[in-house]
């Protein structure tokens, strides 16, 4: 074997340049693991706000804490991305997109998209 | 086929067939959180009591499972590579869903002993 061949086993993915079909791709997996981990979560909100008006209202001061509220707006990007990739992701299964050129642009349809949504639910939540 | 149920064409169809019912199921809760903006206790118990609105939720919620199922286990099996740290990974994600499905119909199966 060659001495200089020290190509790495394992893809780093801070080193390497990854297109932006990649990044749509990874963000689907960190989104998903994200909304995988606010499951039991929601679970129990869903529990405490179905109890008596007591628990709703205590479900509604927990999701006014700034924490809770910091969590929220990451889980919110979570689900539009997972959204508006898995529709391409969708649209691919059925070869659409599929190529080089259009795939890039869908992949930057997708940012250019969930960012819009993204924007416009914070404005419809918060104001 | 040493692990049923954990590759090949099934999990691949069920994890499509659940994103657009989770997909369709959101916008409707949207649709509903918006005509009941601000939503009070009694329209939202009311809401979830009404028995296609329960059956559907509770759907959604199988869909849901299922569905982060498939996709942390995809992700444990690219990432853990020895078998005992898959066993243990996958036994403590399988546990966290059961967990979080039974506590949720728990939720909605209570709504009508209010």
């Amino acid at each position: 074997m060659a001495v200089s061949d020290n190509r790495p086993y394992y893809l780093n993915l801070v080193k390497i340049h990854l297109p932006v079909t990649g990044f749509v791709s990874i963000f689907q997996r960190i989104s998903g693991l994200l909304l995988f981990f606010s499951i039991p979560f929601s679970v129990y909100l869903l529990d405490l706000s179905l109890q008596n008006s007591t628990g709703f209202q205590q479900a509604q001061s927990i999701l006014q804490t700034p924490f809770v509220q910091l969590v929220s707006l990451i889980l919110l990007w979570s689900i539009v991305h997972h959204l508006v990739a898995g529709i391409r992701f969708l649209l691919i299964d059925f070869d659409i997109g599929l190529e080089k050129k259009p795939a890039n642009l869908f992949a930057w349809l997708v940012f250019l998209i969930e960012a819009i949504l993204f924007v416009l639910l914070c404005v419809g939540i918060y104001l | 086929m040493s692990s049923p149920g954990l590759q090949g064409l099934r999990p691949w169809i069920i994890q499509r067939v659940s994103a657009v019912f989770i997909a369709v199921f959101i916008l409707y809760l949207c649709l509903v959180l918006v005509i009941n903006n601000p939503l009070n206790e009694s329209d939202w118990s009311t809401w979830v009591a009404t028995p296609y609105n329960n059956i559907l939720l509770g759907l959604f919620l199988i869909a849901v499972l299922w569905h982060a199922w498939i996709g942390v286990r995809d992700i444990v099996l690219d990432y853990v590579p020895n078998v005992v740290g898959r066993l243990v990974v996958l036994t403590l994600v399988a546990c966290t869903l059961t967990g979080s499905g039974l506590w949720g119909f728990k939720a909605l199966f209570m709504v009508f002993f209010k």
